[in-house]
């Protein structure tokens, strides 16, 4: 176990664990936390987490941990690892089986006291038209060729097939299109649960949140983005459903013997990597991309859904609803980006697992729009809490290789959520706050409990305090869709 | 199926689910994994049903971990994409890190919960006096 006496603090809100705490570890581990935060990051293994990733080859630059950072299997949830391409190791454990989880936010024009009366239609409206829950597929079954083209094209197949904007696209992370994508290296498997489930959401802490723009910290930023207060605002947060679980599944399997074959020595078998250089490795990344192709088409099918939900409900009654893309970012990815790390450029593998790119202004990828600005960095709380729209600064390219959180983080286990907390009563204190909730089970419902997660708040005081993000407007739910 | 020498247990994980699962010998210690698993999947009960059919499914791995993985992964498969839940009829385990399993499967109408995958995350079965245990990590 990682101890707090393990820790050297270096900043208010940043710590290091060095590498002589352990002898296998390659680089540091620097975490961004405040010293409340640190009490719970303390009590689970996400320590001990960081610094197994810790000692993979190749590593560029140290293991860095989210303040939203709670335990997973192998890497830490909130880890963000660089690895030198192409020589360094790239590790489906460090991406995650949700590959190119993310969040999406659709700015409206649309007034809370407009569509105040309306709100209780949307919520069923979003629920018909989005598909979610428990083994639920889309509105169609494609043929596996077409999958392939989701796979190949991400977004860019959802605009020729009419369900998404130039704009969409330019304002999706990598113009929702990762290069590279080879579906040879998709197993049949994988083919079959990718076939039917584009355009559904899931289950499990996926979900679909109408939210009112609260607060506004940096107008000029806002404005950019189309977001106003007193207005409402659309979050999407699933990602690349069963065909993403499957690749991670598949070549976690396959490359377990790969290790063995490169001489590389794991504390974890979760870990299991592959020299990006090497045949596995190269299919892992070809196959990584067609899964987080596929999330970027389902993020942006589900907003051509929703879209179509607010048009069933508010046509002849409002005039203008809008519903423009403000970002769409993943958080559980491989990304292949230049950072300047001790003083050089290099070319690295960042793995962010439950991460969010931050980019800050200036930063190759980003819409012209945002140039000045800075990435538009998304924040969903937990179920019921404030989401949080941040952006991307230059703190962020300096210390945290272009990263930030990505939620609240989870501090109770589902089985201790699901036994203290009772879906019912969790959904009647929801609605008792004006909160609208569709969800497929209460059981389910319990575990998503904002008891469950740490304060979103005061993780992203921290992000801003430790300066790689700046706030720009906090969001308040009025509507949750979960499966 | 929870008996003394072979049974499973829920252990507390923050994000993800992970039980412990225990038997005599390797066989049991493998239904009963798998018996944990469907019961996360929120299946608890093996109803008979008309539209019972009939498998064998042969898998090869590198040590038993990796052959408990193929196996629970191939059970979980089958219960999300096909909606069957097998009941294992039968089941060999050989020392070369292969299995033979007889399986009988039903139709289901439905389950409770995603499981995304089964993890390799610290997995280790453990050899005791008492025979085999592992903690097995499932991502949700």
């Amino acid at each position: 176990m990682v101890s707090r006496s393990d820790l050297q603090q270096i900043t208010p809100y940043e710590w290091e664990i060095p590498v002589s705490h352990r002898p296998d570890m390659r680089v540091p581990v620097r975490l961004f936390a405040s010293e409340e935060l640190l009490q719970e990051i303390t009590r689970d293994k996400s320590l001990e987490q960081a610094v197994n990733a810790a000692t993979l080859p190749g590593l560029a630059s140290a293991v860095l941990v989210m303040p939203d950072m709670h335990q997973g299997y192998g890497f830490p949830i909130g880890g963000v690892a660089a690895t030198r391409y192409p020589e360094g190791v790239i590790s489906p454990g460090g991406i995650g089986y949700d590959i190119n989880c993310g969040v999406r936010l659709l700015a409206s024009r649309l007034l809370y006291q407009e569509a105040k009366p309306h709100l209780e239609d949307l919520a069923t409206a979003l629920n018909q038209f989005c598909p979610s829950g428990v083994g639920t597929g889309g509105r169609q079954r494609f043929s596996l060729r077409e999958t392939g083209e989701v796979c190949r094209n991400g977004s860019q197949w959802a605009r020729r097939k009419g369900f998404a904007s130039d704009q969409d696209l330019r304002r999706t992370e990598e113009g929702g299109r990762i290069s590279g994508a080879d579906p040879r290296y998709i197993s049949p498997r994988a083919w079959q649960r990718g076939s039917s489930q584009v355009g559904s959401l899931g289950a499990g802490n996926h979900f679909i949140e109408i939210d009112l723009v609260e607060s506004v910290f940096d107008p000029e930023a806002a404005r950019v983005m189309g977001l106003q207060e007193g207005y409402l605002a659309l979050q999407i947060h699933c990602g690349s459903r069963g065909l993403g679980h499957q690749v991670c599944s598949d070549y976690v399997k396959s490359l377990q013997s790969a290790v063995d074959r490169y001489g590389i020595q794991l504390p974890d078998r979760a870990l299991v990597c592959a020299p990006m250089d090497t045949p596995e490795g190269e299919a892992y990344l070809s196959a990584m991309a067609c899964a987080a192709n596929y999330a970027f088409a389902n993020r942006q099918v589900l907003s051509h859904q929703a879209r179509e939900a607010f048009e069933s409900v508010l046509a002849g009654r409002v005039k203008n609803w809008g519903l423009s893309l403000v970002y769409d970012v993943a958080h559980n990815i491989g990304k292949i980006e230049t950072h300047s790390i001790g003083g050089k450029e290099i070319e690295v593998c960042v793995h962010r697992k439950g991460a969010t790119r931050a980019f800050g202004p200036g930063a190759e990828d980003l819409p012209s729009e945002y140039g000045k600005i800075g990435q538009p960095v998304l924040v969903p709380g937990s179920m019921g809490t404030s989401s949080w729209v941040l952006r991307g600064t230059e703190g962020a390219m300096r210390r945290s290789l272009g990263s930030c959180c990505h939620g609240a983080g989870r501090v109770m286990s589902r089985s201790k959520a699901k036994k203290t907390i009772r879906g019912e009563d969790l959904r009647a204190s929801l609605e008792k706050k004006g909160i609208t909730i569709r969800a497929g089970s209460m059981a389910g419902l319990a575990e998503e409990a904002p008891a469950a997660y740490k304060d979103v708040d005061v993780v992203v005081d921290t992000v801003v305090q430790a300066g790689i993000a700046a706030p720009v407007a906090r969001l308040k739910p009025l509507v949750v869709i979960k499966g | 199926m929870n008996t003394n020498s072979s049974g499973f247990e829920e252990v507390a994980h923050t994000a993800d689910l992970e039980i412990r699962a225990w038997g005599k010998d390797l066989n049991s210690l493998f239904r009963a994994a798998a018996d944990g698993m469907f019961h996360l999947s929120g299946i608890e009960e093996y109803e008979e049903g008309f539209s019972a059919i009939r498998e064998e499914i042969s898998l090869n791995a590198m040590d038993f971990e990796g052959l408990l993985i193929l196996f629970l992964e191939e059970l979980l498969y089958r219960l999300t994409e096909d909606y069957m839940l097998f009941d294992i009829k039968k089941l060999t385990i050989n020392d070369n890190f292969s299995l033979k399993a007889k399986l009988r499967g039903n139709q289901i109408k439905s389950y409770q919960r995603d499981i995304k995958a089964v993890t390799y995350h610290r997995l280790n079965i453990k050899k005791s006096r008492d025979g085999y245990s592992v903690n097995i990590v499932f991502d949700i």
